[in-house]
């Protein structure tokens, strides 16, 4: 029972981290109606750009403003490479093909992926231990570190906020009104292109704060872990049904609890095989996710 | 098809025959990995531009070919010969299982699916799955193929043999462009729902899509093995089937002449700038990201026929 509990609070500090990246892809689709593959880099790079701010940092700040100012600064720039891609690769092509999109999102990510390589090279590179302290709480025989207390509520802080956006302010609504026509919301007066960068700036913040997450709690990190973290972030999203703001959430907690038991009781070896079989399974029996709904064909 | 449909054809295909007698051996070897991923693009384009079903996951059927070569010869001590029938049977009956259950999902469902696929796929074989397949390092030493007492050894040989299975392959999908599944294809693709409508039986030509161009993909699976005595798990994981989805919408899907331009982009144009090792995949991305600005529909679009412009038009 214990292992059992202790898996589950590692599963949920991965799992929200895994929500995190997976509201990038699923805000982007229910708007434009685009996989975007490269969220998974422009994660990876946020955690470079977070080990290099801490570096330059490091000494001068105490702990919580060093950690407080990253954050901040992390999300500020990746939010404006976010915005930037949206310019570049993908507003062009708003009115081609959907396929050519998907090809014009793959060319963005070799030119992250390959671009954090030139930069910084192809070796792992190592976040430094002592950012957060490194304090194990005992609950009866189940650990849990100050660094994943710190994961679960900065998330559910990130993931409550985005709700409340979402379904309370003018803009949350516009963007909602997009995600299901765009047509329609640009008649009632709704700037499109306004509402679009708002959802690569959200969207690219929240993936900045997952990519920090990523390099201070498992610390090693590469240029090329974009694609595997951004594909696991992915079949959250739409394990809990694409386009779903609340389903991303729930896909991505579900994603961390299975993949942390499996490495629990099963082996580590087969825990990305035995993900994709999940999504397999859920595919066939729910093709739209658990929370998503059933799209009518367009005939 | 018309003479100069013809005659281009037969001048490419001499140009390449004529290939090997003016290169070195370092480019006769890119130039036959240009002529096997030639045919598993073609054969990928079967199921995405004509069919149009996102499959991200066609490296399945090519690693499936492959690996059967590759595991009869060294554990079992079958000759190739007799391992290319298992080579082409063992895919398309994979691709048969593992599509019926899917082959309902919408466009991008059906791509992730497949990418799943294809990531189990590669674990499988990195875990030594029932013992015969290698692990993380593959297979080594495969024998090359041997007919009527001609041994494919030498690099012109094997060059000649992938020659020999694109140009099969281009006669395949001449074949299929003319026929009746050929057109049923490319009304699903056009719209589904219509072409149920008129009495096409949809999930039949969806799979049988599948069946043909895994068929291709595992025959081309056979000739990768003979050019490297070789396989690994990495030649064949998701990557690679990104890699293909990408020659076909970056060459012009449904288009032969764009699938083999796509794949001359995408194979023999890095290994031309092989000097910029580091940056050249940047300014690849940076390529892709272009093509599809200025050609969304892909650098040699199809034509069809005698269709009126306005119908074919994008609406």
């Amino acid at each position: 029972m214990e292992i059992f509990l202790q898996q589950l609070v590692n599963g949920l500090t991965i799992g929200s981290i895994y929500a995190l990246v997976a509201l990038g892809y699923t805000m982007v689709y229910g708007v434009l109606k685009l996989i975007n593959f490269a969220h998974g880099d422009l994660v990876a790079l946020s955690a470079y750009i977070g080990l290099v701010i801490m570096m330059q940092l490091a000494g001068a700040l105490s702990p919580a403003a060093l950690i407080i100012i990253t954050f901040l600064a992390t999300m500020v720039i990746i939010a404006i490479a976010g915005v930037i891609l949206e310019r570049t690769a993908y507003r062009p092509l708003r009115k081609a093909p959907r396929l050519s999109a998907v090809v014009s999102a793959l060319g963005a990510s070799l030119v992250i992926e390959n671009g954090i390589m030139l930069i910084w090279g192809p070796m792992p590179r190592i976040y430094p231990a002592s950012i957060v302290p490194n304090v194990n709480y005992d609950l009866h025989g189940v650990y849990i570190s100050l660094m994943q207390i710190l994961v679960l509520v900065i998330s559910f802080v990130l993931m409550i906020g985005l709700y409340f956006f979402v379904n309370k302010t003018k803009l949350g609504t516009a963007m909602r009104a997009c995600a299901i026509d765009q047509d329609a919301a640009r008649l009632m007066g709704i700037d499109v292109n306004r509402v679009i960068v708002t959802t690569f700036i959200i969207g690219s913040a929240l993936g900045a704060v997952g990519g920090l997450f990523i390099g201070m709690y498992y610390r090693g990190i590469t240029f090329n872990m974009g694609w595997i973290y951004g594909l696991n972030a992915f079949v959250a999203a739409i394990i809990g049904g694409i386009g779903n703001i609340p389903g991303a959430m729930l896909g991505g907690m579900l994603l961390g609890i299975f993949n942390a038991l499996i490495a629990g009781y099963l082996s580590s070896s087969w825990a990305m095989a035995l993900t994709y079989v999940l999504l397999i399974v859920i595919m066939i029996i729910r093709p739209t996710g658990i929370l998503g709904e059933r799209v009518a064909e367009k005939v | 098809m018309d003479t100069k449909k013809t005659l281009s054809y037969g001048i490419f295909l001499l140009i390449l025959a004529a290939l090997p007698f003016g290169l070195n051996s370092n480019w006769v070897s890119v130039m036959t990995t240009f002529l096997i991923y030639s045919t598993v693009a073609l054969s990928q384009d079967i199921v995405l531009g004509r069919a149009g079903m996102f499959d991200m996951g066609h490296a399945i059927f090519f690693g499936l070919g492959a690996y059967a070569t590759a595991i009869l010869n060294m554990q079992f001590g079958w000759p190739i010969l007799a391992t290319i029938p298992i080579a082409i049977i063992l895919p398309t009956i994979a691709s048969v299982l593992l599509a019926a259950p899917i082959i309902h999902l919408r466009g991008d469902y059906l791509l992730v699916t497949t990418i799943g696929f294809n990531i189990v796929f590669t674990q499988a074989l990195k875990n030594n799955v029932f013992g015969v397949t290698g692990g993380p390092n593959g297979i080594f030493g495969v024998e090359p193929l041997k007919i009527f007492g001609f041994t494919f050894a030498s690099q012109n040989s094997v060059y000649f043999l992938a020659l020999f299975i694109l140009i099969l392959t281009l006669i395949i999908i001449h074949n299929l462009e003319t026929s009746k599944p050929g057109r049923a294809l490319h009304y699903l693709n056009l719209d589904s729902l219509a072409s149920e409508c008129i009495g096409i039986n949809t999930k039949f030509y969806r799979l049988y899509s599948f069946a043909l161009s895994a068929a291709i993909a595992g025959l081309a699976g056979v000739v990768f093995t003979l050019q490297f005595s070789a396989v690994s798990p990495d030649a064949f994981n998701f990557i690679q089937s990104v890699l293909f989805f990408t020659i076909v919408l970056v060459g012009g899907p449904s288009s032969i002449p764009g699938v083999l331009l796509g794949t001359f982009f995408m194979f023999v144009v890095p290994e031309i700038f092989r000097q910029f090792a580091e940056a050249r995949y940047l300014v690849f991305g940076i390529a892709m990201i272009l093509i599809m600005i200025f050609r969304p529909k892909g650098i040699w679009p199809v034509k069809f026929g005698r269709i009126p412009n306005f119908l074919t038009k994008e609406q």
